[in-house]
């Protein structure tokens, strides 16, 4: 099951058109949206558009991309032409709407894919939960009751509830990892810089990354691949040549050498997670455990480094709107800003030692395994996490496992474990060295073909699903 | 590099002045509970011992 894929091959194989499959895609959103509260805006006049656009091509006999009338949704903090781009807040709500689409929508444009909307998210990306008091909460599919994650909560829960096939995401500590876990879904973080983030409202200039949500492999790779491109106007950017991950998904196990991330990844975490892991351990062969000691203090300073630039950014705002922020962040963001700098310059210093730790240890490995999370989706709501006897807050601590990695911007695919504790699904790790996301990738498919992990419509939202 | 009588209240209210902020006394009670978690959370990256050949992280690209 590749369902970004089977449509596009639907199309261009003439057993459908665009245009039917937007319409049809467009009336699920409406009805079945109100369920999750996925989408902050639904874009009928443009997703017809765009079909339109893709049939024409098609009735001319022109070459199409690998996505050519596939739905896709964005989190609103990507801009899209005629949208003010909200970034979930209040405080954005005056300004101008987009005068053009953000990069990695005319990438995905260029190949096809047709957008539906814009998506629910953490206040600024500031969270773990989408816990949004300004749009409400994005719900979880797989049990309405609980939190999709955040902060690209409902990029998740629209690619899980199979509102849409496709969904973009932004990751500073775990934005897209999280929600993958929690709704069970595959999704990948690249290597810091690899793909453009300009045109999206940025959260932690040091830390953020962007990237696709999908329920298959073989339709992240594709997604993947048509967003990479090196954008002249991203300032952040490595300059590399886009490097294609589809056509080594097929290349299977040999040759990869798998180990288990020990230490700060083996603690404070559920059955759920420990099972999860060593599932796909065993699927991966790995036997051997290694220990990153800095991973804790790396994690400290990728919060440090949070909690001062993402504040920073905000300042200006936060002096004459201060009662427009979303409750649940704002006293973080204010703590942030009032930060000394002899911290900040000691976490980034912290950061360069903890990379260079982490390049030792993995000199040996091609893939490490570490839980994504360390408990499935819990209730909305809920505040504190018990995991090893210790009473933590729960909304930093979704993230307890991401953080440390983002914080030295490896790339890292999401693989889910379906029905890891009752009916919820948890998120596993593969993490690379940098600019091995093909590697990932093909573990990430090999996996998803031994039937390890997959990521289905939650069974609530099966029928009609797109 | 934490003093260990180091006080949220007092250094929000001397610091929010100092970047253009005016909180009330019930604000500044909440954002030095937040400032106490961001220490508590903080503290493993503020206690590594660096060397002066320790280069901060970002890297600036003319």
């Amino acid at each position: 099951m590749n369902p970004a894929l089977e449509i596009a091959g639907r199309i261009r194989a003439g057993q459908t058109t665009a245009v039917e499959v937007a319409r049809a895609a467009l009336a699920r959103a409406e009805a079945q949206n109100p369920r999750v509260n996925a989408f902050t805006a639904l874009l009928p006049e443009r997703a017809m558009a765009e079909a339109a656009a893709v049939d024409a091509r098609i009735a001319a006999g022109e070459a199409l991309g690998p996505l050519a009338g596939v739905p896709y949704a964005v989190k609103n903090l990507f801009d899209l032409a005629g949208l003010t781009t909200l970034a979930g807040s209040k405080v954005l709500r005056g300004n101008p709407a987009a005068a053009r689409d953000c990069f990695l929508v005319r990438q995905l444009h260029a190949a096809g894919a047709v957008c539906l909307g814009a998506l629910n998210m953490d206040e600024f990306a500031y969270g773990f939960t989408t816990e949004n008091s300004h749009y409400g909460p994005a719900r979880n599919p797989h049990d309405l009751t609980r939190i999709a994650g955040g902060s690209s909560g409902g990029s998740g829960a629209a690619v899980a509830a199979g509102l849409v096939p496709l969904s973009l995401g932004t990751d500073t500590n775990g934005s897209i990892r999280v929600p993958s876990s929690l709704n069970g879904l595959f999704g990948v973080k690249p290597t810091y810089s690899r793909l453009s983030r300009h045109g999206s409202f940025p959260f932690v200039y040091a830390l953020d990354h962007v990237g696709p949500f999908a329920r298959s492999v073989a339709d992240l790779a594709a997604c993947y691949d048509a967003l990479q491109g090196l954008d002249a106007e991203d300032p952040h950017q490595a300059p590399r040549a886009p490097e294609a991950v589809t056509p080594g998904l097929g290349a299977g196990l040999a040759g990869l050498r798998v180990a288990r991330l020990g230490g700060w990844f083996g603690k404070r975490q559920s059955d759920a997670a420990r099972r999860a892991v060593a599932a796909v351990a065993a699927a991966l062969g790995a036997s051997a455990e290694v220990e990153w000691a800095m991973a804790e203090a790396c994690r400290a300073a990728a919060f440090t480094i949070t909690s001062s630039e993402g504040a920073t950014l905000h300042l200006p705002t936060l002096r004459t709107q201060l009662e427009d922020y979303e409750p649940l962040i704002v006293d973080r963001l204010l703590a942030g800003a009032m930060l000394p700098a002899a911290w900040v310059n000691h976490a980034q210093r912290v950061r360069a030692l903890a990379a260079a730790q982490m390049r030792e240890v993995m000199a040996d490995w091609d893939v490490l395994i570490a839980p994504a999370t360390p408990v499935p989706a819990t209730p909305i709501g809920q505040e504190t996490l018990e995991l090893d006897g210790e009473t933590l807050p729960l909304r930093p601590s979704m993230g307890l496992f991401t953080q440390p990695i983002s914080g030295v911007g490896l790339p890292v695919v999401t693989v889910p474990v379906q029905r890891a504790e009752g009916v919820m699904p948890i998120g596993v790790q593969l993490i690379g060295k940098p600019w091995t996301e093909a590697l990932l990738f093909r573990a990430a498919a090999a996996l998803e073909a031994a039937g390890v992990c997959a990521a289905p419509v939650a069974p609530a939202f099966a029928a009609g699903a797109v | 590099m934490l003093d260990p009588e180091f006080d949220p209240a007092a250094h929000v209210a001397a610091a929010a002045p100092m970047v253009g902020l005016k909180l009330d006394a019930a604000r500044q009670a909440k954002v030095a509970a937040a400032l106490a978690l961001v220490v508590r959370t903080a503290a493993p990256a503020l206690a590594v011992q660096l060397a002066p050949s320790d280069e901060p992280a970002p890297v600036f690209r003319p």
